[in-house]
């Protein structure tokens, strides 16, 4: 099945397509139309929502196209966009030291346990594997970095915890030994070169595909992650732009449901289309900038295999 | 070799993203659950250090602090900073460095997963000072050793602070017999009820709805006339809890005059007048009758078929969507609701009714609804205290706590706050109680605002309804807390019958009341309401007994 559809597209245009093929191909059409309506469609709401009227969208709901077109959404939203701004910086912040050391440190560990002279290198890779499986849970997490290490408040406690996973160390140590054989790093040995040399010049150069592979993890993680902002974050201006942007839903949910024990002023919360143009603003450049990653991503990997 | 780790890694990639998929998901609901048990699993924090002990032991009557040290305190408050945090905090610590010589930080929690981060303060014991209310489980919490005792201190190190609470308040603040926080003074009523459009009633000439009856007729009385106009937007959000599946059920508080709005837990109930005697209501035949009630409201189509499933809109009424709210109301959203009606400039008009002042059942909100704890574990509890004293009881400390910056904030004129932001357009920096700090409401001393002049006139009138109750205005229900540790299963089950087959029963989408009530009332069996109903009726009795409420 999979030999014939790779075929298919290259063959001689005279030969007809069997009914099998065709009917085949209306149907993955159809299916894929259909997909991408499902995951296009919610986002054209919340476009056109954010254009149109608040009063409108309660009265009517939403639309495809915006009645009542206005910019009064966008205008609150950048009347202080310092807010905003502030936790765009930070998470690009978070995300580029994040990635860039959790980068170093995964590739770093990956290689030392991949290596065979290091005698206790399944030791160190238990552990390391075993913290995926048995955790010591959400308080003990949070006292650890609260109270022992002190991290609250700081953005140190934001990027840290995320630093290594183990399953990026291990995905990386498996990489690593299947990328580079024994043989070139014994026959560099062998022309004096060190660890250090080893690492920089012979297995980092062949590692760019793991390197795109864990670096995309990381980055999407640190760039969605919200909840280390939740916990340790005493000031609003450190922030990441998802936690900016939960907390202004849960904020709004939370005051109306208080607003029935205790009195509270409600008035200035966020309108509807003011929340609607928030995820435009927010997602708005990932949008844009997510394909050029993905393209390097995908293409880190095939540029890897081609070599082989 | 290549290929093989060329396809590893690509069955690698896809695992993983499988995996933080569910990674994300796992968390999350692992954090939800620890919320949801965030009411039996309260952190115990260690016992006090025999330093501490000491110190409480050996406190002299009413004797002079030494602060001769500086003390830095954290505040730990609900929800969200204002803007001018730093600028209003500098302010109030000049202050309190020359009144306590102590600084206070403010800490918040925002409201994301403030339940969970509010249990994890306590158990990392890095606040001094806490925001606590009965909704955060305040009883449970200082039951099981979170806060500190106050009782000697109070005496020793604020006594100015004692007499002004008074007695009454903290007596409902103990705890096993202990005072364990100090309420704010500013008696509030939230008592719930009913929110209608006066104007329509007017030009229909329909009854004011302060009885079923009545509000069958107004509902009834404005089809007939505007068959186009929405009536009632319920839905089931504001009946999470285990006394009522769907909003519109909120209306037979009209008929019983209930401890609480919509009754005890498990569809049992108890009235005010006699809060211990507690009596069974979804098996007797009134609930039969009522569902029929709201099986009758329902088909003649007073709220929409797809009521169930509605999300709600609670901007309905404000919008003219709707002609009644009937769930979830109370002085303060009627307020809000007559400065959006003002607003909108389309002539119509906001009154309430009270479900309280129908069957003599008004009362203010319970102590424990804002109040302030020192977390055990504090660094300096009597200063604390004394803190605490001084932001409440000093009026110049209080309105920097309160309103801010007199002349950058806030100005006050003719005795009524206003915000100076507000009037000049912009987004307040520190608007009105900008620290959330509801616990630190001075009854003597707080600025009205505006809307306030009008929300006092209908607590006035409610503190005298609520003076000739058998309690006078006494909150009895509120500052009951439930220890389900050893049913929560059987809770549970419960929960879900209710969202199940008693959601629909009371939203009148069955065809046949007294089939739907027996097969609701043998599913409850089957989840286990008898045990549930029985524990919780041994706590409630305990409680009232404890109070004094008989």
């Amino acid at each position: 099945m999979a030999r014939d559809l790779d075929y298919e597209p290259s063959a001689p245009k005279t030969i007809k397509k069997s009914t099998g093929t065709r009917i085949f191909e209306a149907v993955a059409y159809i299916l894929l139309i259909l997909g991408s309506v499902i995951c296009v469609l919610p986002f054209i709401i919340i476009v056109s929502g954010s254009f149109t009227d608040n009063a409108t969208i309660l009265t009517k709901g939403y639309s495809l196209l915006p009645r009542d077109f206005t910019f009064s959404a966008y205008q609150t939203i950048f009347k202080s966009p310092k807010d905003i701004l502030q936790a765009y910086k930070m998470n690009f912040y978070y995300t580029i030291v994040g990635t860039g050391l959790g980068l170093m440190m995964i590739t770093l560990t990956g290689y030392v346990i991949s290596r065979k002279e290091f005698k206790y290198r399944n030791t160190v890779s238990f552990l390391i594997y075993f913290t995926s499986i048995f955790g010591g849970g959400m308080i003990p997490w949070y006292l650890m970095y609260a109270n022992v290490l002190g991290l609250k408040g700081s953005t140190l406690a934001i990027w840290f915890p995320a630093l290594m996973s183990p399953f990026l160390v291990i995905l990386m140590r498996t990489f690593i030994v299947g990328a580079v054989p024994d043989a070139i790093t014994e026959s560099a040995k062998i022309d004096g070169a060190g660890h250090f040399t080893i690492f920089c010049r012979i297995v980092l150069p062949v590692l760019k595909p793991g390197l795109a592979t864990v670096g995309l993890f990381l980055a999407l993680g640190y760039w969605n992650d919200w909840y280390r902002s939740s916990m340790f974050s005493t000031n609003s201006s450190t922030w990441q732009l998802q936690f900016y942007l939960y907390d202004l839903l849960n904020a709004t949910t939370a005051m109306k449901q208080m607003a029935s024990n205790v009195s509270m002023k409600t008035a200035d919360l966020p309108t509807e289309s003011v929340k609607l143009a928030m995820a435009v603003v927010a997602t708005g450049p990932v949008l844009l900038f997510y394909p050029f990653v993905q393209r390097f991503f995908v293409s880190g990997i095939t540029v890897g295999a081609v070599k082989g | 070799m290549k290929k093989k780790v060329l396809s590893m890694l690509l069955s690698m990639t896809m695992l993983a993203g499988i995996m933080t998929g569910c990674g994300s998901a796992g968390t999350q609901s692992a954090a939800d659950q620890l919320e949801e048990q965030g009411v039996t699993e309260i952190p115990v924090a260690e016992s006090t250090t025999a330093a501490e002990e000491a110190t409480i032991e050996s406190a002299p009557e009413a004797k002079e602090l030494d602060l001769s040290q500086q003390v830095d305190l954290v505040f730990y408050v609900m929800g969200d900073a204002p803007q001018d945090e730093e600028l209003v905090e500098a302010a109030l610590n000049e202050k309190l460095l020359e009144k306590c010589n102590a600084t206070v930080d403010m800490q918040f929690s925002t409201w994301t997963d403030f339940q969970q981060k509010y249990a994890n303060e306590i158990t990392a014991q890095s606040a001094d000072l806490i925001y606590i209310a009965n909704w955060l489980n305040y009883g449970q919490l200082a039951s099981s050793g979170a806060f500190e005792e106050l009782d000697d201190m109070l005496d020793t190190v604020a006594p100015e602070l004692k007499a002004m609470v008074g007695d009454g308040s903290l007596n409902m603040c103990r705890v096993g017999g202990k005072i364990y926080a100090i309420p704010n003074t500013w008696p509030e009523y939230v008592c719930n009820g009913v929110k209608y459009r006066e104007d329509l009633r007017e030009k229909y000439d329909l009854p004011v709805p302060d009885s079923i009856e009545n509000l069958e007729a107004y509902l009834k009385g404005i089809k007939e006339n505007e068959p186009n106009q929405g009536l009632l937007t319920v839905t089931t959000e504001e009946s999470q809890g285990l006394k009522t599946g769907f909003d519109a059920a909120w209306v037979l508080n009209f008929k019983y005059p209930w401890v609480s709005t919509n009754g005890l837990d498990y569809g049992l109930a108890a009235n005010y007048d006699s809060p211990s005697d507690v009596y069974d209501y979804w098996y007797s035949d009134d609930f039969t009758e009522d569902m029929k009630l709201l099986k009758s409201w329902a088909d003649q189509g007073f709220w929409s078929k797809s009521a169930l499933s509605d999300t709600n809109n609670s901007d309905a009424y404000k919008n003219g969507l709707c002609v009644a709210e009937v769930a979830g109301q109370n002085p303060n959203k009627q307020i809000t609701a007559i400065a959006d009606f003002e607003n909108a400039g389309e002539g119509w008009t906001s009154e309430y009714v009270a479900y309280g002042e129908v069957t003599n059942t008004i009362y203010p909100g319970h102590a424990t609804q804002n109040g302030t704890a020192i977390v055990r574990g504090c660094k300096d509890p009597e200063r604390a205290l004394l803190v605490l004293q001084t932001m409440l009881c000093d009026d110049e400390v209080n309105s920097i706590v309160q309103y801010g910056i007199k002349g950058t904030h806030y100005d006050v004129a003719d005795g009524i706050y206003k915000n100076l932001q507000e009037e000049a357009g912009e987004t307040p920096t520190f608007p009105y109680e900008g620290f959330n700090t509801w616990n630190l409401r001075n009854g003597d001393t707080k600025l009205p605002q505006k809307t306030d002049v009008a929300l006092q006139e209908m607590f006035d009138k409610y503190e005298k309804l609520g003076a000739t109750t058998k309690f006078p205005n006494v909150n009895i229900y509120d500052g009951f807390s439930e220890n389900y540790e050893a049913y929560s299963a059987e809770r549970s089950a419960v929960s879900n019958v209710m969202r199940q087959y008693l959601a629909p029963l009371e939203a009148g989408l069955v065809d046949d009341v007294d089939a739907a009530v027996t097969e609701f009332r043998d599913k409850m069996k089957e989840a286990g309401i008898d045990k549930c109903r029985e524990e919780y009726t041994k706590q409630w009795k305990a409680y009232c007994e404890e109070y004094n409420y008989q």
